[in-house]
């Protein structure tokens, strides 16, 4: 039997397995559902998979194949997912519902899996609807009262993508009579020149699953209220299902640039950067540290999603750098926000801080995320920073868009500065003192996911080889590409090792010193021993600046936070049910009315029966 | 001994009548013998289909009178298709119900099991049969045993709704009886291959009244809008487990009434569209309505509309393709819709509560009715990998191939309203927090065994549903073919 | 009995018509009776009316000029071409039947609504709706 297929069906059996194991024994469901994802990715990973699987079903085949595209994101999957399991065991422990909690993370990853390995168009609308609703009975696991509503709208937002995509099917299906994704790939489905809907409609979908605005509604609540453990996966690999997608559609474009797709192309790229910027600006108002984490990824998603639809080599191979490098640091930051919510009970960003004393671990975790998102040197979020900003300005020559990019890279610093000071820096607060660094197998994930970003930084040739490899099997001509050396067409060389190395050195030498100097002279005070200049206060207030962190430039941009993308859809939704809730009044319970609506449908037909039946 | 698709009404009506004899004899003969029965029609309709496939269609004379002049009962594969699955489902809910309110005095439970069956012979009577009068008989037996089941609850609003469904069904029935009796004097013959074979001399004007009549009357039956409104009602006020048989059979039948009718007697343009039409109202209508249900077996009754609205746009579009999902969603709204019902009656038996609100946090209390609840709500709204998505899209290939773009986008856009609301339902069930007693009614054991097999075959035909596609295929082709039904009965002189 | 077959003979398209004109009237005073009367027994009682026009119709259609009933009795065996069409007959039978139980379920059923409800005015029944 073909690799392929045992694996997804590991995964499946997995998936029930786990659910009923919860009710055997608790404490070891965490870490079957953790063996489960090992054992399926040392299977994968331990197996050649030289041929395609084909299954014939219902008059379709289905076709589940490997490739090196396919490979860079099945990486970002079962790495990302594995390490959010064994983050889970621990902070999922006092949780209810185990195994519905565990059997619906397997299968989220079953669904994505499947989404990356299918090869036509019928096998990847089913893995994606599979990894939507068992995504979304993780969502809705925290509370139902409180986000009923969200994860409704994250339900009917994947849905509207989902079916945008399967009418797009059955029409190529129509159109070109296959579903074979080579097959119509090579019959133009996505050229844009004939059923130019098809790619658009499929656009779509991805572009909902990838957050990009207008259509990112669902993504901050839904980030923010689903366990922390499973939104590093959400957020790292299964919003890349999107990019992932995105890369499928363009790639006719990719390879013919035609006129139609650059159009759509550009108006992607627009899109993107918009997104990037709204959800930078939109960060920076958040006082949970969750919120904050979910604009971020909206953001940092429209960077990719910009960057793949400059349609140049360079912007893929940034696109699928960030791909991973935002896997890798966002997954880590979502489990640094769990780990603050397990250990001191809320990520309310003025409710707590100074928590570095206590949790320098995870400080450490964050700090590396962090600087590795605001795309700082040495760390890796530059070197995809770079690539991005290099294709922009040197092979598609949009400047407007470097400068949208520009401005949005940059506010990034304030809410990941933000991030950093309001959870772990400035004074502790006396809530706090008793809170414990997280437990180990909390720890080592996040640990690893920073060594990532650490890693890539110094030697991005790691990533840019299998991305390099990856875009030749979608068009492009191969690529040069060294260990550690960025190059560009100016003809600088920088060596990210040596830089890398050398920063590292001095940030650790740094540290100790303010460590060691920290330790003897500080002078302990509270947040709310307030000292005012003028200013009446009350007793036990805090006002540190902790509190209106980013006033002035919540001020400056206040026009912008008017625009609530979410205030339309809800509108929109509570006026769409106010006219069901007024509509279904037709069924009066007055059952002569009835037989007046069937006699008087009669003489209607009677009446038009030349018009109705010819 | 011969078997011959009589039986299947035989058996359940001389049962029928036996009951209240046997009852004296033994006290629980009530509670069994439907099930014997059921078994039986259960065996010969699988015996049936396999001998229907392999030589071709049956042709059952009654008494001796041959086709034109005597009634006959007639298998097709499609006739023999939704025979088995009727009966199968039929005895299913047979087996869910054998505990049905066993507290109560014998004689109440005995009435029930006789309506019950009564009903699905019926049912299985106006699939089998190819007299047009005699569909109309088995469609009153249908209607009569219907409404009294609708009524059956004394204490709640039953009556109201079964006062509301005989009006209605009346009305119907008179209907029927117009368009039977302009047939008859066009053609001289109830038969329904002769008068198919006659059509053709018969005057447009007359043609398009008689169609008129059975759009109406077979519209009542099948739950086309705006005939629909008795639905609700029932299905809310009847016996749980006479919900899921309105929708598994009852209503099954009533489609298969339509269809034939429309597809076998009359070969009007402008039929199809209207069907597609009209199935796109009730769709759209029924989802309007349910999403702001309070009650749960009201929701459900909706939402079985809505199904129904979808398999007559997908009978209106009328290539094979679309023909075999209609089938193929007729099979999975049966399975699917009984299999909500019987669960959802668990959860109003433990809350007390026939409103949606009666659901929250009833997972701690039935974790496993609970999982089944949220495994059909998933199927029904056409989630893969469960049968409903297949079903599904093959109604939308079979729709592009129209290149009907429009309808495929409203049929999706009505679809994420279901969706909303029996995702609603499900987090109600696992997040929603109640303070209630421990105390569970925990199901049964039959109704544990015949919800599973539901269950089993939502996921075992989601998976790999060739295992009926088969079946499935040589339906829609026996339906679209009229001319070899026409040969076959009348060649057969 | 002769003279009363001449008087039929002289005026058969005026009792057509009158026989005809009476099924159509019964159905349609029976649909006023159901759409418009408030009162339950009465609309149960135009369902009744519907049922007997439509029944009427029925005979009435199976009905041909100067021939028998349709019974084949001794000395009387090719008289098929001179009888009224039986099946209708037979269909009424049934109907007749059929209308019957409908209609006891029908009246038991009010009755079952004016303890309920303590009126039989079908526009105050309506605890179930929309």
């Amino acid at each position: 039997m073909n690799s392929l297929a045992i694996t997804l069906i590991i995964l499946f059996a997995g998936s029930i397995l786990t659910f009923g194991l919860d009710t055997i024994n608790r404490k070891l469901t965490g870490w079957a559902a953790f063996a489960i994802l090992i054992f399926t990715a040392i299977y994968f990973y331990g197996t050649e998979h030289n041929s395609d699987f084909t299954f014939h079903v219902g008059g379709v085949t289905l076709k589940w194949g490997f490739s090196q595209l396919r490979l860079i994101f099945i990486n970002i999957i079962l790495i990302l997912s594995v390490l959010s399991l064994l983050y889970s065991i621990d902070y999922m422990k006092d949780k209810a519902r185990l195994g519905y909690f565990y059997a619906s993370f397997i299968m989220t990853v079953l669904g994505m899996m499947g989404v990356v390995l299918s090869k036509d168009f019928v096998s990847l609308f089913i893995f994606w609807e599979i990894m939507t609703w068992s995504s979304f009975l993780l969502i809705i696991y925290n509370a139902y009262y409180k986000i009923k509503t969200e994860g409704l709208k994250y339900m009917v937002f994947s849905a509207i993508g989902a079916y945008a995509m399967l009418t797009a099917i059955v029409f190529i299906y129509h159109y070109y009579g296959t579903f074979d994704m080579a097959t119509a790939i090579e019959k133009g489905v996505f050229s844009f020149e004939n059923h130019s809907f098809i790619p658009i409609f499929f656009a779509l979908g991805f572009a909902i699953k990838a957050a990009v605005m207008p259509f990112h509604v669902w993504a901050p609540s839904g980030y923010a209220n689903s366990p922390m453990s499973f939104t590093a996966v959400f957020s790292g690999a299964m919003s890349k299902m999107g990019i992932f997608g995105l890369l499928l559609v363009f790639t006719t474009y990719y390879v013919s640039h035609t006129p139609g797709g650059y159009v759509f192309a550009q108006v992607l790229a627009w899109m993107g950067g918009i997104t990037a910027v709204m959800g930078t600006i939109y960060a920076l108002i958040q006082t949970d540290a969750k919120k904050l984490l979910a604009y971020s990824s909206i953001a940092q998603l429209g960077y990719i999603v910009t960057a793949l639809s400059t349609g140049t080599k360079l912007g893929v191979m940034a696109a699928l750098f960030l791909a991973v490098l935002h896997a890798a640091f966002k997954g880590a930051l979502f489990m640094v926000a769990g780990a603050v919510e397990r250990q001191a009970g809320t990520t309310d960003m003025t409710a707590i801080s100074g928590l570095i004393r206590r949790m320098p671990w995870t400080f450490f975790v964050a700090l590396v995320s962090v600087i590795s998102l605001a795309g700082v040197p040495p760390l890796g979020g530059f070197i995809g920073k770079w690539l991005l900003y290099e294709a922009l300005i040197t092979e598609s020559h949009n400047y407007f868009l470097v400068i949208v990019i520009f401005f949005s890279s940059t506010a990034a610093f304030l809410y990941a500065y933000r991030f950093l000071f309001g959870l772990f820096l400035g004074q502790e607060e006396k809530e706090t003192k008793n809170v414990k660094e997280a437990p180990l197998t909390m720890l080592i994930p996040m640990l690893i996911l920073s060594i990532v970003s650490i890693v890539t930084g110094a030697m991005p040739g790691l990533i840019f080889k299998p991305a390099a490899e990856a875009m030749q099997t979608i068009g492009f001509s191969s690529m040069d590409w060294q260990m550690s050396v960025l190059s560009n067409v100016w003809g600088n060389n920088v060596d990210m090792s040596v830089i890398g190395s050398f920063i590292s050195i001095v940030f650790v030498l740094i540290f100790v010193f303010l460590t060691f100097k920290g330790r003897k002279t500080t002078r302990r005070v509270g947040t709310k021993d307030i000292s005012s200049s003028g200013e009446l206060w009350k007793e036990g207030e805090n006002w540190t600046f902790q509190q209106d962190f980013f006033k002035p430039f919540e001020r400056a941009a206040a026009p912008f936070y008017k625009l609530k993308m979410n205030n339309i859809w809800e509108d929109l939704g509570n006026a769409l049910e106010a006219f069901f809730n007024f509509s279904r009044r037709i069924y009066t319970g007055n059952g002569q009315t009835y037989a007046m609506y069937v006699v008087g449908f009669l003489v209607l037909l009677i009446l038009f029966r030349d018009y109705i039946f010819r | 001994m011969v078997i011959s698709p009589v039986h299947y009404i035989v058996a359940p009506l001389l049962a029928a009548f036996a009951i209240p004899l046997l009852t004296k004899l033994y006290k629980d003969a009530a509670r069994l013998v439907p099930g014997i029965v059921l078994f039986y029609n259960v065996v010969i309709s699988f015996e049936l289909m396999q001998q229907v496939l392999k030589n071709g269609i049956i042709n059952e004379v009654i008494a001796g009178w041959k086709p034109p002049w005597g009634i006959n009962l007639v298998l097709t594969p499609f006739t023999a298709f939704l025979t088995t699955m009727v009966s199968v489902l039929g005895f299913t809910i047979w087996l869910y119900g054998f505990r049905f309110k066993r507290t109560l005095k014998g004689g109440v439970v005995k009435y029930y099991e006789i309506l019950q069956m009564m009903m699905i012979a019926g049912s299985i009577g106006v699939i089998i049969t190819g007299d047009l009068f005699n569909m109309f008989v088995f469609i009153e037996i249908v209607g009569i045993t219907a409404y009294s089941l609708t009524a059956f609850y004394r204490e709640r609003n039953g009556a109201e709704a079964g006062f509301k469904y005989l009006l209605i069904g009346s009305l119907a029935s008179t209907f029927l009886l117009l368009a039977i009796l302009i047939i008859y004097t066009q053609t001289g013959t109830l038969n329904m291959a002769q008068i198919a074979e006659r059509m053709g001399s018969v005057p447009q004007s007359m043609k398009i009244t008689a169609l008129i009549f059975f759009l109406i009357a077979l519209g009542i039956e099948a739950e086309m809008f705006p005939l629909n409104a008795w639905a609700p009602d029932a299905y809310e006020q009847a016996p749980s487990p006479t919900s899921a048989t309105f929708a598994a059979v009852v209503s099954i039948a009533g489609v298969y009434a339509l269809v034939r009718v429309l597809f076998t007697l009359f070969d009007v343009s402008g039929v199809h569209n209207y069907l597609i039409v009209m199935g796109f109202i009730t769709m759209l209508v029924a989802e309007i309505a349910a999403i702001t249900q309070k009650n749960l077996k009201r929701m459900l009754a909706y939402s079985s509309i809505g199904q129904v609205g979808l398999v007559l746009i997908a009978f209106g579009i009328g290539s094979k393709l679309a023909v075999f999902g209609a089938i193929f969603l007729m099979l999975n709204h049966a399975v699917i819709k009984s299999l909500l019902f019987m669960t959802g009656s668990y959860f109003i038996y433990n809350s007390d509560d026939k409103r949606l609100v009666g659901l929250n946090g009833m997972h701690k209390q039935l974790p496993y009715v609970s999982a089944l609840f949220s495994l059909a709500a998933f199927a029904i709204v056409g989630f893969p990998p469960f049968s409903g998505f297949w079903s599904k899209f093959y109604i939308l290939i079979s729709a592009s191939n129209q290149k009907m773009m429009y309808l495929i986008i409203g049929i999706l856009l009505v679809t994420i309203i279901e969706l909303v609301y029996y995702l609603r339902a499900v987090g109600r069930i696992y997040f929603a927090k109640e303070e209630m007693d421990d105390v569970a009614h925990k199901p049964s054991l039959n109704a544990l065994v015949a919800m599973s097999f539901l269950a089993l075959f939502i996921i075992i035909v989601g998976i790999y549903p060739d295992i009926i596609t088969g079946y499935l295929s040589d339906a829609a082709s026996s339906l679209l073919d009229k001319m070899h039904y026409v040969q076959q009965i009348l060649g057969s002189k | 009995m002769t003279e009363f077959n001449d008087l039929f003979i002289k005026y058969k398209d005026l009792i057509t018509i009158a026989v005809y004109g009476t099924a159509i009237m019964l159905i349609l005073i029976g649909l006023y009776a159901v759409l418009l009367k408030k009162h339950l027994v009465k609309i149960v009682i135009g369902l009744s009316i519907i049922d007997a026009g439509v029944h009427l119709l029925f005979v009435a259609v199976g009905y041909i000029q100067n021939s028998t009933a349709p019974i084949f009795s001794p000395g009387n065996e090719y008289a098929a071409p001179k009888m009224v069409d039986p099946v209708p007959q037979a269909l009424v039978l049934t109907a007749i039947v059929i209308g019957f139980a409908v209609t006891a379920l029908a009246l038991s059923l009010v009755i079952r609504l004016y303890k309920h409800h303590h009126t039989a005015n079908i526009d105050q029944i309506k605890s179930l709706k929309w």
